[in-house]
């Protein structure tokens, strides 16, 4: 009897659902696992004896020197924004999230396209006053540069999570050793550092995974990582079994770095001595000093956002006549009905699957939990593999069905429809959602929820009732930051995408690596201006959410 | 507040409809469109190419065949892999990419089929297209040596062979290998001098290398005039691009430059092409080769070739003004297939002499 009530009370829609979102989001990733231990052929000795070195060294040191550099930037401008007050602080405290706004590889050409030989200033220098440079000072096609490239464009994730962590929970801490008369640089070193180590690391870790998941920068600048070898030896060798080879290394790369955040993280916790969190009263910085922390805040906000996006406004005035046609207004219908529509859908996953794992609270629900985040620390590159021979298999499973609609249908139907691309985002994005809808869950806590069940609602109704009006802002927040994410995907888009299916990005790639870098500016403003314009109304509805 | 939340979830329900109905008509005309593919006048073309002037060609097509041309852009790579994975349902009845290595290996993955025609084998010489007829090259490239004028005089360059003469050490700017053409370049090397000799070579290159590879053709041409080494190797057309610019600077740097046509007293300059091939399960054969007949005629090719900057495939089509200033040139004398065949020799070769 107390069974059937168990599998009653267990069994409902959003297990169901939740299941069901689970397995689809397993099954590609076996795809690839499976195939690790298939046979190694001549192209993959060929591979691990001339080649593998130079991924792996190319891997690691872009992470490494970009993960240190972001966490320098990110973690002195938090400080800076959350514990002293100078001249146009309200500003630069949004404006340094901005370069989130600009896609690491619109940046990288941008970049390229300003230092190089022809570029605006050496062009100015020369002409104006014939100056020749040494190419070596003003070459970002390197390694070096791709680290710049990452750290500028990056270092905001580091930023944004330092800057809400030490605004919310760091004041009477900061306070405290203010008061016994350390001073600011003592501070910072001594306490604001091992405080605010695990939002650091998580931000960071965020850094690393985009840095692993670029193909955009390392394939325009030329240097031979994991994400660019695995389209190489499927592309280009037509070798997908060494392709899964690449891939499998490099998930293994990402389990370790997430591993060692978790070990980073996890053994201490700060967590408050009080429960009432007191604003940061901040410091006013006056004369030379306020100077100083506003032009450090503005050279980064130049450099990250400011000198990129005039570069691009230039451009566009020199080719808007040959590009600005009516095809271009198809792109951005594609791009922004792509990044809607799979945005909707992930946040009503995330939903379901969050719902239910509050509810229940089991150790299965927290498997849901972690699975929700698999997709976005697996490289595009992996997945777009993962989803592809998934995909191939279910049409030719489901042939059949086809066949019985409509009697001249072709075998590769999903495979070669927008749903493989739309599933894909959804297993690359849904980390982001999650993560969102969650945290407002947490905020809400089960009360309402019990409350209403108590007062004879259902569950679904109660979510309709209660609870989804009072996750609302998480919600919002949740789908802003996963629309500009898909709006800037590039490697996913660039595989998966249907025959004709343009968008943004990929034609601002598409131009860029056909060496028209000025024709490439105009898609890429419209993505910078869409994003700055989601990034705003995230950056407000944050702020109301804090009051 | 309330009705605030009502308002929002009404409205976001009712787009996602309109977004499924907007899915599902497109859909149906695609269904609609795969009926009447068997019925009406149309071929579906896979292209790398995206020059506005190649649309106005098709138009041209069109209105003197009534046959509809249905256009794919994407990259040579991705449309080749993208053409078998779908198998014998694919839709493409004809592929368009650069280089002639690429085209081999679609054919070598069995996406091609042989193509009879006498006026295509009438247009296109036999050096510049396939031996079973399965692709044919549309419009032809040089890979060359451009050098600085202020530094070298044209005297002293002669042949790809001579590149790794001390004499150019720390002076030659070129590419990475992982790009086809250098892939291409040193293949047909392989064919004509052997893989020993020709393994020798690509050591010798990287040795005088100015730098790292880095950038694209533009970039080398852009360096040797910035003053970090004296001689680039690249494609012809790039010039012919650079010259037209919107960037100043640039035309600047193109005009700066010489272009000079290796190995003329020896074995000839390396030459590649663009070309197309009709698909294994095209569904309208006859309407693709119209269009491939189309475009190797005398009227087609002069606007097909210069809208890349490139040589004219039929030899009764004179190039433009400014390939013409360049001069006549004579060619390698090998079957562009060699370059497909010896491509996996010549990656591993770059790999094995560090040619990053």
């Amino acid at each position: 009897m107390i069974k059937v009530r168990d599998i009653k009370s267990n069994i409902n829609l959003w297990s169901i659902l939740s299941l069901i979102f689970i397995i689809l989001i397993v099954l590609p990733n076996l795809n690839i696992f499976i195939n690790i231990f298939n046979e190694s052929n001549e192209n993959w000795n060929h591979i691990k004896e001339y080649l593998l070195k130079d991924y792996i060294i190319n891997s690691l040191t872009l992470i490494m020197f970009t993960g240190v550099f972001t966490i320098f930037i990110g973690t002195s401008l938090s400080w800076l924004i959350s514990v002293y007050d100078f001249p146009f602080r309200n500003f630069l405290k949004w404006g340094l999230i901005l370069p989130l706004a600009i896609p690491p590889y619109i940046g990288a050409y941008t970049y390229n396209g300003l230092l190089n030989y022809t570029g605006v200033i050496q062009s100015f220098l020369r002409n104006s006053y014939n100056i020749q440079v040494n190419q070596k000072y003003f070459n970002v096609m390197s390694i070096k540069g791709a680290i710049f490239i990452f750290t500028i464009f990056l270092f905001p994730y580091v930023y944004i999570i330092t800057k809400s962590y030490l605004e919310k929970q760091s004041s009477s801490l900061i306070e405290n050793a203010r008061v016994l008369g350390r001073n600011s640089m003592e501070t910072f070193v001594y306490v604001v550092l091992p405080i605010s180590r695990g939002a650091i690391i998580g931000g960071v870790s965020l850094v690393i995974l985009e840095v692993l998941n670029d193909y955009g920068v390392v394939k325009y600048f030329g240097i031979p990582t994991f994400s660019t070898a695995i389209f190489k030896t499927w592309f280009s060798m037509g070798d997908i079994d060494s392709a899964v080879k690449l891939a499998s290394i490099l998930m293994f790369l990402v389990f370790i770095i997430l591993i060692l955040e978790k070990f980073l993280r996890g053994r201490k916790k700060y967590s408050y001595t009080t429960s009432k969190i007191t604003p940061i009263s901040r410091k006013r910085l006056k004369g030379f000093k306020g100077k100083l922390a506003f032009s450090f805040c503005f050279l980064i906000f130049s450099i990250g956002f400011l000198i990129p996006t005039l570069q691009l406004i230039h451009w566009s005035l020199l080719t808007y006549k040959d590009i600005l046609n009516i095809r271009f207004v198809k792109l951005i219908v594609n791009s922004l009905s792509i990044a809607l529509i799979s945005s909707v859908l992930i946040i009503i996953i995330a939903i379901v699957i969050a719902n239910y794992c509050r509810l229940k609270n089991n150790f299965l629900s927290k498997i849901y939990s972690k699975t929700t985040l698999v997709g976005y620390s697996i490289p595009g590159a992996v997945i777009s593999i993962g989803v592809i021979l998934f995909f191939i298999n279910i049409d030719n499973r489901l042939y059949w069905v086809y066949k019985m609609i409509n009697k001249n249908s072709a075998k590769l139907v999903l495979s070669t429809s927008i749903i493989m691309l739309i599933f894909a985002y959804i297993m690359r994005f849904l980390a982001i959602g999650y993560n969102s809808i969650e945290s407002g869950f947490e905020k809400v806590g089960n009360k309402f929820f019990e409350a209403s069940r108590t007062l004879g609602m259902g569950i679904t109704e109660t979510f309709i009732k209660v609870d989804f009006k009072m996750i609302k802002p998480a919600i919002l927040s949740g789908f802003i930051l996963v629309f500009v994410d898909i709006l800037k995907e590039l490697p996913l888009t660039l595989i998966l995408r249907p025959f004709n299916f343009n968008t943004l990005s990929t034609k601002a790639f598409e131009y860029a690596s056909d060496e028209m870098i000025q024709e490439a500016s105009i898609a890429s403003l419209i993505i910078i201006i869409i994003s700055v314009i989601s990034i705003y109304f995230f950056y407000k509805a944050g702020n109301k959410e804090e009051v | 507040m309330r009705r605030n939340v009502r308002n929002i979830s009404i409205g976001l329900v009712l787009a996602l409809t309109l977004l499924v109905f907007a899915g599902c008509s497109t859909n149906e005309v695609n269904k609609i469109d795969d009926l009447e593919t068997e019925k009406k006048k149309v071929v579906n073309l896979y292209t790398n190419r995206h020059y506005d002037t190649d649309e106005k060609l098709l138009e041209t097509f069109t209105e003197e065949t009534g046959i509809k041309v249905n256009v794919v852009k994407g990259n040579s790579d991705e449309l080749i892999e993208r053409l078998d994975r779908e198998g014998k349902d694919t839709k493409a009845d004809l592929l368009i990419t650069a280089d002639a290595g690429r085209l081999y290996r679609a054919k070598e993955k069995d996406l091609l089929q042989s193509a009879k025609s006498e006026v295509l084998d009438k247009n296109i010489p036999e050096n510049l297209r396939d031996q079973d007829n399965e692709w044919f090259g549309l419009t032809v490239r040089g890979r060359v040596i451009v050098y600085s004028k202020d530094r070298v005089d044209p005297e002293e360059l002669s042949t790809y062979e001579d590149l790794i003469n001390s004499k150019w050490n720390k002076k030659i700017l070129v590419r990475s290998s992982s790009n086809i053409y250098n892939q291409s370049l040193l293949a047909s090397l392989i064919e004509i001098n052997g893989e020993e000799k020709a393994k020798e070579w690509a050591k010798g290159v990287v040795k005088n290398m100015a730098r790292d590879p880095k950038g694209n053709d533009r970039a080398q041409a852009t360096a040797v005039v910035a003053g970090e080494g004296d001689l680039a190797i690249m494609n012809t057309y790039y010039i012919g691009k650079m010259l037209n610019s919107s960037n100043p600077e640039e035309v600047k740097v193109a005009e700066n430059v010489g272009v000079f046509f290796p190995s003329q007293n020896t074995s000839g300059t390396h030459i590649n092409v663009s070309g197309i091939g009709l698909t294994k399960h095209a569904k309208n054969k006859d309407n693709a080769i119209k269009l491939m007949e189309f475009l190797s005629s005398e009227k087609a090719q002069k606007q097909f070739a210069e809208a890349n900057y490139e040589y004219p495939a039929n030899p009764s089509v004179e190039p433009s003004e400014l390939l013409k200033s360049w001069g006549e040139f004579k060619t390698q004398n090998i079957n562009l297939s060699k370059l497909g065949e010896n491509n996996e020799k010549a990656v591993k070769i770059f790999n094995e002499v560090g040619w990053k």
